[in-house]
C-alpha cells in the first residue's frame, strides 16, 4: 500500500482502521484497507463509483458485518455493536420520515440522540434550511434533501461523522454553502469523514485524502504528500488531485 | 442544551407521528365506523325479530352477547385481517425503505426497545378504532338495551389479543423482509396458512382440531363466547412476545442474515416449549351473563364431587354436525367442571356419511372408574345426566338461577347516520387537521 508517511506534527490519531475487509459472495469489495482519521480533521474518502467507498462507511458504522479488519477510536477496539457511541453515519440517497417536516426533523435528532440545540439555529442558518423548515422531507428537491440530511449529521453528538457524498445533487453555490459548514463545523472540533467521487470537490474541503479503488487504499495523506507519493510515479502532480489520483490508482 | 425527555420517549412520539401520518392507518380507522355499522344495525335488527317472536320469557336466545356484542365485534376480526398489517407494515417497514432506521439504529438501544416502542403506538391506533364499538354500545344502551360489562370486557380483549397476534405476526415480516409487499404476501399466507388448519381440523380431526384450538380464530370465538381459557390467553401472548421478538432480532443492524436466522430459530424453539407447557394449563372463567359455557351452578356443584377420571370415547366424524355440538358444548363445559376428563374420537372417514349404518356410529360411550355406559345423547342435559348417573350422585333440585334474557324489539335508530355519515366524516375532518398540525 503506497500510502505516505504521516507528519510529526500532525495531530492525535482518532480512529484507526486496519484490515478490513468485505465480501459479497464471490465479489472482495474491501480488501484489507487500513487508513486512520485524525481528530478535528475533515477527510475525504475518494474513489469511482463501485470503488468501496459506501461498503466501507457501512462497515465502520456498524451498519453492515464485515469479515475481517480491527477499528479502534483513540486506540480503544471498538466493536460493531458499539459503533453508534462514536460514529453517525449519513447514507446518501435516503428521505427519512418523508411525512415529516425538516424543522421536525431536526429537533428529534438533537431529542432522540442527544445533541446540542444550541447548535441548531446555526446549522439551519449555514445551510440555508430557513425556508425549508415546514417542508415535508418527502417533498424536498435532491439538493434541498441532501442539505436537511447534512444538518441532521451536523446535529448528531457522535464526535466522529461520516457522510457519504455530501455533494450529490448540489449545485455549485450549495456546494460551496455546505463545503464552509463542514469546514466550520470541524474546525468547531467534529472530526468528519466524507465519501467523495468528484475528485474536485474533494480537494476543496477536505485537509487528508484517502485513496480508494477496487477495494483497496491506493494512497494516504495531504495533496503534497499524495503529490510527492505520485511524483515517484512520473506523474505531473501539480496539476491537482485529479492527476494525483489517476497516478495512484 | 439537551432534551428533557428520554430516547424511548422521542421514539414514541416519532412513531405516534408516523402512524398518524400514514394513510394505512386513517383508512382502517375510517373504514372501522362501516364495518361496525353494518355488523351492528343487522345485530339489532335480528335481535328485534328473535324478541318479538319469542317473547318475555324467549331466556338464552336474547342474550345480547351473543345477539349484539360477538356479531357487533365480529367487523374487529375482519379490520384485524385485511387492514391492519398494512399499517403495522407501513410503520416497520417504511423506517427500512426511506432509511429511517438506519439513522434511528445510530442511537444504541436495545432492538427490543425500539420494537416495543412501534408496537405501543400500534396497539394504541388500534384502540383508537375501538371507538366504533364504543359509539355502537352508546347506542344500545340508548336504545334500552341491556349491557353487561364483564362479557362486553372479554370480548373487546379477545378481539385486543387478535390484534396483538396481527401485529406482531406483520411486523415480523417487515422486519424479516426487504420490501413491504413481501411483508404483506407473508403476513397473508400465515393468515391463509391458520385458516387451512381451521379446515383441516374440521375435516380431519385429530391433531389439527388441537392446533385449532389455539388459532386467532378460535381465540376470537372463546372471547366472543365470554369464556376467558388460561391456556389460549397464555399462548397468544407467547406468540405476540415472540412475533415482536423476532422483528427485533431482525432489526439488529452490522448482524448477518445467518446470525439473525439462528436467533430467531432459537427464539421459536423457547416458544413452542412455552406453548407446550400453555396447552397444559387449565383453568378459565365464563363471563357471561347467561353462563353459556356452564352448566347451571346446582349441577357443575355436583360434577366436582366426581374424583375418579373420566373417559369419553366418541364415535363420531369430524364433519359430523353432532360432533361439533357436542364437543362445542357439552363436552367443553364437562371439561370445564371435571378435573379429569379425556375426550377420544372414532371414526373411519371425515364425514361419517357412510359410516351412518355401522351400528356404533354415534354412540358416546362413557367410563368412569372402571363403570361403563354408552348413550347417543348430545345434549348439555343429556351428557351431565349420563355422567352423574354413572357416578352415582344425584344432582340438587334446580335453583331458580336460569337466564330469562333480555328480549328488545327495536329498529337501531340513528345507527346508519353515525356510522355511515358521522363516523367517515369526523374521522376524515380529523385526519385533515392532524395531518396540518404536523406541519
Amino acid at each position: 500500500m503506497p500510502s505516505v508517511p504521516n507528519s510529526s506534527a500532525a495531530p492525535e490519531v482518532l480512529l484507526r482502521v486496519t484490515g478490513l475487509t468485505k465480501t459479497y459472495r464471490r465479489v472482495t469489495a474491501l480488501d484489507d484497507v487500513g487508513f486512520e482519521v485524525r481528530n478535528g480533521e475533515v477527510l475525504g474518502v475518494i474513489g469511482p463509483n463501485g470503488a468501496g467507498k459506501t461498503t466501507l462507511f457501512e462497515c465502520l458504522a456498524g451498519m453492515m458485518p464485515r469479515d475481517a479488519g480491527i477499528v479502534r477510536v483513540n486506540g480503544d477496539l471498538l466493536p460493531a455493536t458499539q459503533a453508534g457511541a462514536h460514529l453517525f453515519y449519513l447514507p446518501d440517497a435516503i428521505a427519512p420520515w418523508p411525512s415529516q417536516p425538516v424543522g421536525w426533523a431536526l429537533d428529534f435528532t438533537v431529542g432522540f440522540f442527544g445533541g446540542r440545540a444550541d447548535r441548531r439555529d446555526d446549522v439551519v442558518r449555514a445551510l440555508n434550511l430557513d425556508a425549508l423548515l415546514d417542508r415535508r422531507i418527502g417533498t424536498l428537491s435532491k439538493g434541498q434533501r441532501k442539505r436537511a440530511m447534512l444538518a441532521i449529521g451536523l446535529l448528531a453528538p457522535q464526535p466522529i461523522l461520516l457522510v457519504d457524498e455530501p455533494f450529490d445533487g448540489l449545485d455549485l453555490r450549495q456546494t460551496r454553502d455546505v463545503s464552509a459548514a463542514v469546514r466550520a463545523h470541524a474546525a468547531d472540533g467534529r472530526t468528519i469523514v466524507l465519501s467523495i467521487h468528484q475528485i474536485s470537490d474533494a480537494a476543496r474541503v477536505c485537509d487528508r485524502f484517502v485513496l480508494l479503488s477496487a477495494g483497496h487504499v491506493r494512497g494516504e495523506g495531504t495533496l503534497d504528500e499524495l503529490a510527492a507519493a505520485a511524483e515517484t510515479r512520473g506523474a505531473h502532480a501539480s496539476h491537482g488531485l485529479e492527476e494525483v489520483f489517476l497516478a495512484l490508482t | 442544551m439537551r432534551s428533557r425527555s428520554g430516547p424511548f420517549v422521542w421514539l414514541v412520539r416519532k412513531e405516534w407521528r408516523e402512524l398518524t401520518a400514514s394513510r394505512a392507518w386513517w383508512a382502517l380507522l375510517a373504514l372501522t365506523g362501516p364495518l361496525v355499522g353494518v355488523s351492528f344495525i343487522a345485530a339489532v335488527n335480528s335481535y328485534a325479530e328473535v324478541s318479538a317472536g319469542a317473547g318475555s320469557g324467549c331466556g338464552f336466545v336474547c342474550n345480547p352477547l351473543d345477539g349484539i356484542w360477538a356479531p357487533t365485534f365480529s367487523a374487529y376480526e375482519l379490520a384485524a385481517i385485511f387492514l391492519l398489517p398494512f399499517v403495522a407494515i407501513r410503520l416497520v417497514g417504511g423506517d427500512r425503505q426511506t432509511g429511517a432506521l438506519t439513522i434511528e439504529l445510530q442511537r444504541p438501544m436495545s432492538p427490543f426497545a425500539r420494537m416495543g416502542a412501534k408496537a405501543l403506538v400500534l396497539l394504541a391506533g388500534w384502540l383508537v378504532t375501538g371507538l366504533a364499538g364504543l359509539c355502537a354500545a352508546g347506542l344500545w344502551l340508548a336504545y334500552g338495551g341491556s349491557a353487561y360489562a364483564p362479557e362486553i370486557a372479554v370480548v373487546a380483549v379477545g378481539h385486543l389479543l387478535n390484534a396483538g397476534i396481527t401485529i406482531s405476526l406483520a411486523a415480523a415480516a417487515a422486519s424479516m423482509t426487504d420490501h413491504p409487499s413481501t411483508a404483506a404476501i407473508a403476513t397473508l399466507a400465515v393468515t391463509v396458512g391458520l385458516w387451512i388448519v381451521d379446515f383441516a381440523a374440521a375435516i380431519h380431526g385429530g391433531v389439527w382440531t388441537t392446533v385449532a384450538a389455539y388459532t386467532p380464530s378460535a381465540l376470537v370465538a372463546a372471547f366472543q363466547h365470554g369464556l376467558v381459557q388460561v391456556d389460549v390467553v397464555l399462548i397468544a401472548l407467547t406468540i405476540i412476545a415472540t412475533g415482536l421478538a423476532v422483528a427485533a432480532l431482525w432489526m439488529r443492524p452490522g448482524v448477518p442474515v445467518a446470525g439473525r436466522a439462528r436467533d430467531s430459530l432459537a427464539l421459536a424453539a423457547v416458544a413452542a416449549v412455552v406453548v407446550f407447557g400453555a396447552t397444559q394449563a387449565r383453568g378459565s372463567w365464563d363471563a357471561s351473563e347467561s353462563r353459556r359455557n356452564s352448566f347451571p351452578e346446582g349441577d357443575e356443584q355436583a360434577l366436582e364431587q366426581v374424583r375418579a377420571p373420566l373417559t369419553v370415547e366418541v364415535h363420531l366424524a369430524p364433519a359430523d354436525p353432532r360432533r361439533q355440538e357436542l364437543d362445542h358444548q357439552a363436552l367443553a363445559k364437562l371439561k370445564r367442571a371435571m378435573p379429569h376428563v379425556r375426550v377420544f374420537y372414532v371414526s373411519r372417514t371425515s364425514t361419517g356419511l357412510f359410516e351412518e349404518a355401522d351400528p356404533g356410529y354415534g354412540e358416546i360411550r362413557y367410563d368412569l372408574g372402571g363403570r361403563h355406559v354408552m348413550s347417543r345423547v348430545i345434549t348439555d342435559e343429556g351428557v351431565m345426566e349420563t355422567v352423574l348417573g354413572l357416578a352415582g350422585i344425584t344432582p340438587a333440585a334446580d335453583a331458580d338461577d336460569e337466564f330469562h334474557g333480555h328480549p328488545l324489539a327495536v329498529r337501531p335508530v340513528a345507527a346508519s347516520w353515525v356510522f355511515y355519515g358521522l363516523w367517515p366524516t369526523v374521522v376524515v375532518g380529523a385526519g385533515v387537521l392532524v395531518l396540518r398540525r404536523q406541519v
